[in-house]
């Protein structure tokens, strides 16, 4: 813990050492994390879809130059794909070995580490340091009801116990960082035991620089340009605003075709990597894609 | 500031204030607030505000109810949030209170007159087989048999408290979908190595007998749109009292729109249906108000639908179609609906009325885009809604197509 508050001593210095690692966090987030870090709580971050969630835990390891788990939930994630598995194809390889070579084979034999297969949760309770994992726990909202409750248990006590193999009692419990799409509600004892933050869309300015960093050799007038027609394009009543990593994507695209300063016409041929429904597209040609680009 | 007692009684007071706007600060979050800003050494009213704001918020909605007694108990105007966002660009609609703006063009249409509504969807003509021959409810006292032809609109709240028992066994299936998650099966698709090798132990450690999983059936989301304008108010008690049953046996998630869209679920998890239906109203401030089906769909898709709530869902919208907005918003949003959705069923109680048309500028406007139209306004009806919702499930030729 001590090393972690030498690491980042405050907000302020977190925020930067953020920014060297190319992510541009800001006050909020900021202290978001840094309460997560400095108070060892588990930190729920939610926002509109691509803007920069996920990011902000990869980030957060970079700086704290730890090791990132990241957990992917989905519909009946169980423990077998979160915790850890016996690799059973091999147990039974090792006992055909074992028999035609005749050596005597002993249950710890095979319920040994050789056969053990980690899977996230698992990984983040041994890392072994000497800083503390940061696990990412991504789109906690699409496991169900019985898995968030497993893993509440599990972060509460940083341990867990194989029944072949005792109990595991993590030396450094993991920093938890949870992201969710708000597709459902998340328990209350959940939301409880967790810091909340809600990363909003990124102001003209700092998304210029965001996209700046993520898409070297981009031009500062072309940037300006998509992250205004983007702030543009928010403002329509689009079914899927665009978020930073759209605008990335734009930029990237047009710097791809050679693209110098942003017109309808270069709008037109790219729109399909900012708008991805149909209806959107339409909604964006009947406003005028010469107005959204505009000065 | 950071005086250990001192901040103490500033964390319980303002966690009491903030309780009173109704937002759940319990003392542990308050004592985690304080921990946080000796952790921080907050110094300036910002550096305070992202600290309590990180620490004692836990959802979006409760943003805007914190901020207003932030501000309140702190005063000064150097309110933060106003640096975020984009100056240039007009202001968000504020995602927890009113629906977005209509379309452009959000003059009010008179309801459209008989045009050809029903073109590619749904028939309204002849598409309900044995909607007039009485439909037998299951496990019905003697009492509410006779309760169960009648009108819900002609029921009291306590009659209609009656039909509970019946109304939970009417929900019992909606259609299945196969889940992520495994069970053990005579004719599964694959290996269950882990339980082989088990019984292996049987056989001295030869695989003898392979055993197999499937993936598991599971029962589709069930998600409940409610329109509470005046027009249908007696019907939405009866379809928020079937709702909490749902609430309580399977996955549903249940919404109430008449002027703006409200989401109700969290609320119709409490234990007595009289409460819940209570704290529903209370929810729902446009209780027996207009009409806007439109935007509340797009409101509903927009914020929930298109996460994922949506997703390969069963939805059942309750109204009578009487929009009061531009009809054509409602099409457009109920195509949006019928991609996302695996059912949707509408009901509308006036389709029980002699010589019913569809004709209602929305309902017109919808129809294509629904899988079945049934009245539903009685409890014999209803059971005609739960076999619309899971044909598959449910004897007899199924309506729809």
């Amino acid at each position: 813990m001590t090393d972690l508050r030498q690491r980042v001593p405050g907000v302020e210095p977190l925020r930067l050492a953020l920014d060297a690692v190319d992510y541009l966090a800001d006050t909020g987030l900021a202290t978001a994390l840094y309460c997560a870090v400095g108070l060892a709580q588990p930190l729920l971050l939610e926002g509109e879809a691509g803007v920069g969630k996920t990011e902000a835990a990869k980030a957060l390891a970079q700086v704290l130059d730890t090791r990132l788990v990241r957990l992917q939930c989905y519909e009946g994630i169980d423990a077998a794909e979160a915790l850890y598995e016996w690799n059973y194809p091999r147990q039974l390889l090792g006992i055909r070995l074992a028999e035609a070579g005749g050596a005597a084979l002993r249950d710890e034999d095979l319920f040994g580490e050789a056969y053990l297969i980690e899977r996230p949760l698992l990984a983040a309770l041994r890392h072994p340091g000497p800083r503390p994992a940061v696990l990412l726990v991504d789109e906690v909202d699409r496991a169900d009801d019985e898995f968030e409750a497993f893993l509440l248990e599990l972060l509460g006590e940083a341990t867990v116990t194989i029944p072949e193999l005792g109990t595991v009692r993590a030396a450094h419990p993991p920093l938890v960082i949870l992201t969710s799409n708000r597709t459902r509600d998340l328990h209350d004892a959940l939301k409880r035991r967790c810091l909340y933050h809600w990363i909003d869309y990124p102001s003209l300015e700092r998304a210029v620089a965001i996209v700046r960093r993520r898409v070297p050799g981009s031009t500062r007038p072309l940037v300006e340009q998509a992250a205004r027609a983007v702030a543009r394009l928010r403002a329509l009543d689009l079914q899927k605003p665009p978020g930073i990593a759209e605008t990335i994507n734009w930029v990237a695209a047009l710097e791809l075709l050679g693209v110098e300063t942003l017109d309808a016409a270069a709008a037109e041929r790219t729109l399909g990597s900012i708008l991805k429904y149909r209806e959107d597209q339409e909604l964006a040609a009947s406003t005028g894609l010469a107005a959204l680009v505009g000065d | 500031m950071t005086e250990g007692a001192d901040l103490a009684a500033l964390a319980g007071h303002f966690g009491a204030r903030l309780r009173g706007a109704g937002i759940a600060v319990t003392p542990e979050r308050a004592g985690t607030f304080a921990r946080a800003v000796l952790l921080t050494e907050a110094a300036t009213l910002p550096e305070l505000y992202w600290c309590a704001r990180v620490t004692l918020v836990s959802r979006l909605e409760e943003v805007a109810a914190f901020d207003t007694a932030f501000w309140a108990v702190f005063g000064g105007r150097a309110d933060p949030v106003g640096e975020r966002g984009d100056p240039n660009a007009p202001a968000l609609p504020p995602p927890a209170t009113a629906p977005r703006a209509t379309a452009a063009n959000g003059a009010p249409v008179p309801p459209a007159g008989p045009a050809g509504g029903a073109r590619h969807g749904l028939d309204w003509t002849g598409q309900q087989p044995g909607s007039g021959r009485a439909v037998a409810v299951p496990g019905l006292a003697s009492d509410e048999e006779r309760l169960a032809s009648r009108d819900f609109a002609e029921l009291d709240r306590e009659q209609l408290a009656r039909l509970r028992g019946a109304m939970s066994a009417l929900l019992r299936a909606t259609p299945t979908r196969l889940s992520r998650r495994t069970r053990r099966h005579r004719r599964g698709s694959h290996l269950d190595l882990r339980a082989t090798l088990r019984r292996s132990r049987r056989s001295g450690a030869d695989p003898v007998r392979r055993l197999r999983r499937r993936r598991r059936p599971r029962p589709r989301r069930l998600i409940l749109l409610l329109d509470i304008s005046g027009s249908m108010e007696p019907y939405a008690q009866a379809y928020l009292q079937l709702l909490h049953c749902a609430a309580r046996t399977s996955r549903a998630e249940g919404f109430t729109f008449a002027t703006r869209l409200t989401r109700l679920t969290r609320l119709l998890r409490s234990a007595t249906p009289a409460a819940a239906l209570e704290r529903a109203g209370r929810a729902a401030p446009d209780w027996s108000g207009g009409t806007r089906i439109g935007p509340a769909l797009q409101a509903f898709l927009d914020r929930y639908g298109r996460r994922g709530l949506a997703h390969g869902a069963v939805v059942l919208v309750v109204s009578d179609g009487w929009e009061r907005g531009d009809p054509a918003l409602v099409g457009a949003q109920m195509a949006r609906l019928a991609r996302l959705a695996h059912r949707v069923v509408w009901v509308n109680p006036r389709k029980a009325a002699e010589g019913f048309q569809p004709l209602a500028g929305g309902m017109a406007a919808a129809l294509p885009y629904c899988d079945a139209l049934v009245s539903g306004h009685s409890l014999e009806a209803m059971a005609e809604v739960a076999r619309a919702l899971a044909p598959d499930c449910a004897a007899g030729p199924a309506p729809g197509p």
